[in-house]
């Protein structure tokens, strides 16, 4: 029993003894005169599916864009695995193990199914150029290694039968998923997944959900979701936290930030003073 | 019918990533490589080779050059000519100073000359896309076109203002200049073409062809994937312009022994440009196919009225050459915007599954 604390799989529900993965800490992000995100402070633990909601325009997206380097936040600082940084770039998030969905579809239109994962996995390939312009020994070893994990992946997601079809032609929901699979191809140690089931049937949604406590299960992949369903956050989160007009308003355990007055008004529409 | 892949199952992933998984499309590129290295040399003319196919191969060769650039990392250029000429010039200049050593070995080298130029004139691809791009690339062409002309030094100060091919060997023969036969300098480009072509799908299919793709679908997206994005995108114009530069060189030394830094002008760069939209956007197959199509297809055309026994002026063959081509490019392109190249592969597609419709 002892030993099995150490898979973070096990440290749920309530995730008290895992360490902090990712701080934010009092960021702050306007464009212009558009205040974002104002002030905010959250931290996502080590193994956990970690929600983030709100109503639209909250600075839910802002968030993670901010998490991964891609907004500057004028204020605050980021602490991710022990090292705190104020402003990195995209692909710096990428190489210390953050990957990412998006709430638009942002696949490789032009490319197959296979090279979309397969592109997950650039990072981890390192066969110069002169290696590559032969395609021998080397590098054909490691495009066969890396296309084996793909496959794996592949079949995690149940798409083998479009594997060799470009994703511009798949259906909205077939792309969310060859997305995740671009994301996990990196093998990340955190996934931030934005409205992974936006738009998607009952049925699409349920699939979703299975994966991605699949992934956190499987691969103790530590993941924050944003997700307007929330029927889906109360199942599958750990945590939550709940943002409005760039502000805090809530965070904790969703049964608990669920009987919050604050996000029960915020939800329902009250009027802000 | 005859173009089935039933029965032929991939047992490893090693075959699965082959260029032609497809055993008929193996036999056929088998039969086009023996043509090309025995069959034509057996029995074709001088005309043939020095008019058609050589140029074709090296009209071929620059245009995979943009392809790499356009079509796979979505960098739109007009400096192809231009970058083909500092190819010319630094193959020009090395064999001014060694005469002596294999010309074959200056053509590939002046690739890497064309290359740093090329990435130099790239920078700009960090800020600014598409047309605005192209405007920034018109600028090295109009640069470097100025340069040929002004720096004596690049012609050695010739008074022609050309530079002219003089004699030179490769393994013992002679491959340039007016002794050089048209068999030889055949065999020269040929297997250049060939090896680079090979070269460039090895590289296209694998990290590199991927992130180049990347940058090109969405480059947000690439980034966050951890592609840099200048360093890719130099990458790219150094990979194309290589391409691009040994085929200027080429150009010069096994085709057309003289040239002025008019051939090239702006023209050049929209003929490349031409060969690869026709051709298809991000496909090798379809840099020979747009090549051959611009190239052939007008000299083709030239010899009509000689063959018929019609006596028509030059000129008016040549209008009527332009209204045909042009008229044509402009078909193919409504019929099929992605070129040739999908227009083969749906051809592909439908010998496939012949005799039903799907
Ligand atoms: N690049 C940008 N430039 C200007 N304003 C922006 C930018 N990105 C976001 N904003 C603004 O920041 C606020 C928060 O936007 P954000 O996209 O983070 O909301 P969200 O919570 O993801 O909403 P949704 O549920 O609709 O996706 C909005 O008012 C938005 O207009
Ligand atoms: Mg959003």
């Amino acid at each position: 029993m002892v030993a099995m604390v150490d898979s973070p799989a096990d440290v749920r529900p309530d995730g008290a003894e895992a360490p902090v993965l990712l701080a934010v800490q009092n960021v702050s992000l306007a464009f212009g005169g558009v205040k974002a995100i104002s002030d905010i402070s959250f931290d996502i633990r080590e193994g956990e599916i970690r929600a983030i909601i709100g109503p639209n325009g909250a600075g839910k997206t802002s968030m993670l864009n901010v998490i991964n380097g891609f907004y500057h936040p004028q204020e605050g600082t980021i602490t991710f695995q022990g090292k705190v940084r104020r402003r990195m770039r995209p692909y710096e998030a990428a190489r210390s193990g953050i990957a990412r969905t998006f709430q638009n579809v942002a696949l490789f239109r032009g490319m197959t199914t296979l090279d979309n994962i397969m592109s997950g996995r650039t990072l981890m390939m390192r066969k110069n150029f002169f290696w590559q312009a032969l395609r021998l020994g080397p590098a054909l070893n490691e495009e066969i290694e890396h296309r084996r994990r793909v496959e794996e992946i592949i079949d995690f997601l149940e798409i083998e039968h479009i594997r060799k079809t470009p994703v511009g032609k798949l259906p909205y929901g077939l792309q969310k998923r060859v997305e995740l699979g671009r994301a996990l191809a990196m093998e990340p140690r955190l996934l931030l997944l934005d409205e992974p089931m936006a738009g998607m049937n009952l049925e699409e949604k349920e699939d979703m959900s299975r994966f991605i406590l699949d992934v956190n299960q499987q691969f103790g992949t530590t993941i924050a979701l944003i997700e307007h369903d929330m029927g889906v956050v109360m199942d599958i989160s750990d945590r939550v936290v709940v943002l409005d007009y760039g502000k805090k308003i809530g965070d904790g355990p969703p049964d608990v930030v669920r009987a919050n007055q604050d996000v029960i008004d915020a939800y329902l529409g009250v009027p802000h003073e | 019918m005859f173009y089935r892949e039933a029965g032929q199952y991939k047992t490893s992933y090693a075959a699965d990533m082959a260029v032609f998984p497809i055993r008929q499309d193996r036999i056929g590129i088998a039969v086009i490589l023996a043509v090309a290295f025995v069959g034509i040399p057996l029995f074709a003319s001088d005309f043939l080779l020095t008019s058609i196919m050589i140029p074709f191969l090296i009209f071929a060769l620059a245009t995979i050059g943009l392809n790499i650039l356009t079509g796979y990392c979505g960098q739109l250029s007009l400096g192809t000519g231009a970058f083909m000429g500092v190819g010319a010039y630094a193959c020009y200049k090395l064999t001014s100073y060694f005469p002596d050593t294999n010309i074959l070995v200056w053509i590939v080298a002046s690739g890497f000359f064309s290359a740093a130029v090329g990435v130099v004139f790239g920078l700009p691809s960090l800020r600014i896309k598409g047309f605005y791009l192209a405007v920034a690339t018109l600028a090295a062409q109009f640069f470097l076109e100025w340069a040929f002309i002004r720096i004596p030094w690049l012609y050695n100060a010739n008074a022609s203002g050309a530079i002219e091919v003089a004699s030179r060997t490769g393994f013992g023969i002679t491959l340039t200049g007016p002794a050089a036969g048209a068999l030889p300098r055949y065999f020269a480009v040929l297997a250049i073409v060939v090896v680079m072509t090979w070269i460039a799908s090895n590289l296209l299919r694998g990290r590199i062809g991927r992130s180049f793709m990347m940058i090109r679908d969405m480059d947000i997206a690439a980034e966050l994937i951890g592609v840099r994005p200048l360093h890719t995108k130099l990458l790219a114009f150094a990979v194309s312009s290589f391409y691009c530069g040994v085929a200027g060189a080429m150009m010069v030394f096994f085709w057309l022994g003289a040239a002025e830094p008019s051939a090239f002008s702006i023209n050049l760069s929209f003929q490349i440009l031409f060969m690869v939209i026709l051709g298809g956007l991000g496909s090798l197959i379809g840099c020979f196919m747009g090549a051959a199509f611009i190239w052939i297809l007008p000299v083709v055309i030239r010899m009509v009225p000689e063959v018929l026994g019609l006596s028509v002026e030059a000129a008016t063959v040549e209008h009527v050459n332009f209204v045909i081509v042009g008229a044509l490019i402009i078909a193919i392109l409504i019929v099929e915007p992605h070129g040739l190249a999908r227009m083969w592969q749906i051809l592909k597609q439908k010998l496939r599954v012949w005799p039903f419709p799907y």
